[in-house]
C-alpha cells in the first residue's frame, strides 16, 4: 500500500452493468497514469500515493486484513431495484449482513469482521451505480456507461478533497 | 383455518435464484415443503459455436465461487477432445490449483457460513449468529478461518497468476511452470492449515457428542452415493472413475466419466428449473444420490494421507462402515476433505517434478467429443463437449454440482420442516434449521452476478385464497 485510501471494485464484468466496477476503477486508473488493458476482468491492482485500486469478482473475507491497513476505503458496485438514486453514495459502517443461503458477502460486513478482528474500523463509503442489463455481454448499457463517467468524476474530487484535507 | 404456504425466498441475485415454500395444512402442520430453482441460465445454449479451446477460458464465468473446477473441468474435456495427455507435471499443477479451490471453498463454509449455526446455536439471534458472533465463542479461530481461506486462495493465485479467472490449464496441460520461489511460499502454510483444519474437525466432534438427537432426526434419509475415486476405492478429487454405491454401500457401478451417459439420466419437474440427475437402471425417483463430501466419503472405502485417514477412521464407524445418511455429517466429511487437500497439496509441493518445464503435450489425434470431470468442492461436475472438425462447439452438456444434490436438497427441506416447523406461530431458529438443512450441502445457484439492492430472505404465509396474512422478514 503507497496511499491511506483504498478503492474496490467488485461485480462481473462477464455480465454486463454488473461490471460498472471494474469500468469506474479503471478511468481511475486511467487518471491515475496507470495502463489497464481494454479488457474487462482485466485485473486492477494499482497502489499510488493518491489511492490504491483493487478489482474483485466479490467480497470475501480476508478482504478484512486488506481493509484494516487503510484509514478510508470506498466500495463501488452495481444496484438495482430499491435504490432510488442513479448513483448511490452511502457512509457505510460496520455491520453483519447474513446471506442465508448463499457465499454472498456485503461491504458491511467485511467491515464487520475487520472490526472484530483487527480492531480497524475505516471511514468507509459504498458508491452504487444503478445497472440496467445484465446480460453475457461485457459492454455497459449506455445508461449504465453513462453513469459510470459520472460516478468516476464524484469519486476523482473525493480523492482530492480527501489529498487537500490531509 | 386455511391452509397456508410459507416461501422462504432469498433473492439475493437478479435473476432471482431459489426459495422455499412450506405448505401447512389445517391442524398447523407442514404438509409439504419444496426447494426451488427458479433461475435458467441458458449457458449450455450460450457456448454453442465458441471454439472448445476457449472453454476454460469461458466456463469459470458460471461461477464466482469455484471458478477453478470449471476451468480445469473444461481443460480436461479438452485433453480428450484433443486426444492428448498431459505431461505428469501439469496433471501436479492443475491438481494443486484444484487443492487450493478446495480448501478455500471449505474453510470458507464451515468457519464463515455453517459454522456459526453450530457453535452459537440455530436459536441463537441472528445479530450473533455468525463469523463475528464466533470472535465471542474463540476470538482466535475466527482469526484462523480467514487465514486458512486466504492460504487456499493463495494457492490458486501462485499457480494460475491471476486472483480472479484463471488463465493457466489449457487442453494438453497448462501454460506455465511453477517457480521455486513460488512454491516456497505456499509451502509456508501448510502446518497452519492443518492446525486449523484440525481445531475445525475437534469443534464438529464435540458439538456432534453434545447434539446427537438433532443429528439423528435432521434429514436423515437414504439414497445412494456416487463420487470420483483411485484405483483403489480411495477418495480422489482430481481424476479417476466414477463410483456410485447404493444406500447399504455395496457397488453399482464403477465407470468412466467418458460413459456417464450410460448411467445417469436427469429427471424434469414443473416446479424447478434445474434437473434432478438419478442413477438410469434404478429408475426415478429411486435411484437417486448424493455427491460432495458426504456422498465422496461414503464412495470412498480409504483416503491416501495420513491425517484424513486417521480422522475418515473414525468418520467410518459412524455408522459400522456403512454409508452415513445424515445431512449434518456433510460438514464432518468437508472437513476431513479439507484436510485431505492440505496434505495433498503438501505432497504435491514435495514432488521434484512439480517444477519442471514439460508442462504440455501437443501431439494428439483429435476426438471431437470429450468428457471432463473433477470433484468440485460441492460434488462431481462433468463438461460434455460435441466439436466440429474446426474446433467449434457443436453441443455442451453440463452437469454442476448442485444439480446432482438437487433432490437431496428437496427431500431435506421438506424433512427438516415437518420435524421442525410448527405454525401458527412460526418462529425463526424453525426457519434457521430449514435453511441449515440446504446449506449442508453448500449450494451454489448462482454466484456470477450480484449487485447490491437484493430483497432480504422474506417467509409469507399465504392462505388459501393467496392473501397474505402474515410475513416474517430477516433484513
Amino acid at each position: 500500500m503507497s496511499s491511506d485510501t483504498l478503492i474496490i471494485g467488485y461485480g462481473n464484468p462477464d455480465r454486463q452493468d454488473d461490471g460498472v466496477g471494474w469500468h469506474i476503477l479503471r478511468n481511475l486508473a486511467d487518471k491515475l497514469g496507470h495502463h489497464i488493458p481494454d479488457d474487462p476482468g482485466a485485473s486492477i491492482e494499482v497502489s499510488d500515493p493518491k489511492v490504491d485500486l483493487i478489482y474483485i469478482l466479490q467480497i470475501f473475507p480476508e478482504l478484512a486484513e486488506n481493509i484494516s491497513k487503510y484509514k478510508r476505503v470506498c466500495f463501488v458496485d452495481a444496484h438495482t431495484s430499491d435504490i432510488p438514486e442513479e448513483i448511490s453514495w452511502v457512509d457505510i459502517t460496520p455491520e453483519y449482513e447474513k446471506s442465508p443461503l448463499t457465499h454472498h458477502m456485503s461491504p458491511r460486513t467485511v467491515l464487520s469482521i475487520a472490526n472484530t478482528i483487527y480492531d480497524k474500523k475505516p471511514e468507509a463509503l459504498l458508491v452504487s451505480v444503478r445497472g440496467y442489463h445484465f446480460g453475457f455481454m461485457r459492454s455497459l448499457s449506455p445508461q449504465t456507461a453513462k453513469l459510470a463517467q459520472d460516478a468516476t468524476q464524484r469519486i476523482w474530487a473525493w480523492i482530492e478533497h480527501n489529498l487537500q484535507s490531509k | 383455518m386455511a391452509p397456508q404456504k410459507i416461501t422462504i425466498e432469498p433473492v439475493t441475485r437478479i435473476e432471482g435464484h431459489a426459495k422455499v415454500t412450506i405448505h401447512m395444512n389445517d391442524d398447523d402442520q407442514v404438509d409439504h415443503a419444496y426447494f426451488h430453482v427458479n433461475e435458467f441460465r441458458g449457458f449450455e445454449k450460450f457456448c454453442e459455436g465458441r471454439m472448445f479451446y476457449e472453454m476454460p477460458q469461458i466456463t469459470p464465468r458460471i461461477c464466482g465461487i469455484c471458478p477453478v473446477s470449471h476451468h480445469l473441468a473444461a481443460a480436461k474435456a479438452g485433453d480428450i477432445i484433443l486426444g492428448v495427455t498431459p505431461p505428469r507435471p501439469a496433471t501436479l499443477l492443475r491438481e494443486l490449483m484444484h487443492m487450493g479451490q478446495i480448501i478455500q471453498s471449505h474453510g470458507m463454509h464451515f468457519f464463515e457460513l455453517a459454522g456459526p449455526d453450530l457453535i452459537l446455536g440455530f436459536d441463537a439471534e441472528p445479530a450473533i449468529r455468525n463469523v463475528v458472533g464466533l470472535i465471542g465463542a474463540d476470538p482466535e479461530l475466527t482469526v484462523r478461518a480467514v487465514q486458512l481461506r486466504k492460504f487456499g486462495q493463495d494457492i490458486i493465485f501462485q499457480v494460475g497468476g491471476r486472483r480472479i479467472h484463471p488463465n493457466f490449464a489449457v487442453p494438453g496441460g497448462v501454460n506455465h511452470a511453477l517457480t521455486a520461489e513460488k512454491r516456497d511460499h505456499m509451502r509456508q502454510g501448510i502446518d497452519q492449515a492443518i492446525e486449523t483444519t484440525q481445531i475445525g474437525l475437534q469443534l464438529f466432534k464435540d458439538w456432534a457428542d453434545a447434539n446427537i438427537a438433532d443429528i439423528e432426526k435432521f434429514a436423515v434419509f437414504h439414497t445412494g452415493y456416487f463420487g470420483l475415486v483411485t484405483p483403489e476405492n480411495g477418495l480422489e478429487l482430481y481424476d479417476g472413475n466414477i463410483r456410485l454405491i447404493d444406500r447399504e454401500g455395496h457397488e453399482l457401478e464403477h465407470f468412466s466419466a467418458q460413459n456417464y451417459l450410460d448411467v445417469i439420466s436427469e429427471h424434469v419437474e414443473d416446479w424447478s428449473y434445474l434437473k434432478f440427475p438419478y442413477y438410469k437402471k434404478m429408475g426415478w425417483p429411486q435411484g437417486v444420490y448424493r455427491v460432495g463430501p458426504l456422498g465422496r466419503l461414503n464412495t470412498a472405502e480409504q483416503i491416501d494421507t495420513p491425517l484424513a485417514q486417521k480422522e475418515f477412521e473414525i468418520y467410518h464407524q459412524i455408522n459400522d462402515g456403512k454409508p452415513i445418511q445424515h445431512t449434518l455429517y456433510y460438514h464432518y466429511a468437508r472437513l476431513i476433505e479439507t484436510l485431505f487437500a492440505i496434505e495433498r497439496a503438501q505432497i504435491l509441493l514435495d514432488d521434484p517434478e512439480i517444477l519442471s518445464n514439460d508442462i504440455l503435450n501437443k501431439r494428439g489425434h483429435f476426438q471431437g467429443e470429450g468428457v471432463g470431470v473433477i470433484e468440485a468442492p460441492r460434488g462431481t461436475l462433468l463438461h460434455h463437449y460435441w466439436v466440429k472438425p474446426n474446433g467449434q462447439l457443436e453441443r455442451v452438456n453440463l452437469i454442476v454440482s448442485t444439480g446432482h444434490n438437487n433432490w437431496a436438497m428437496s427431500e431435506a427441506v421438506d424433512s427438516v420442516a415437518k420435524t421442525y416447523v410448527k405454525g401458527p406461530e412460526v418462529q425463526e431458529g424453525m426457519l434457521n434449521r430449514v435453511e441449515a438443512a440446504i446449506r449442508a450441502y453448500d449450494p451454489c445457484l448462482s454466484c456470477s452476478t450480484h449487485a447490491i439492492g437484493q430483497m432480504p430472505i422474506k417467509l409469507d404465509v399465504i392462505n388459501s385464497s393467496g392473501e397474505v396474512i402474515k410475513t416474517l422478514q430477516r433484513d
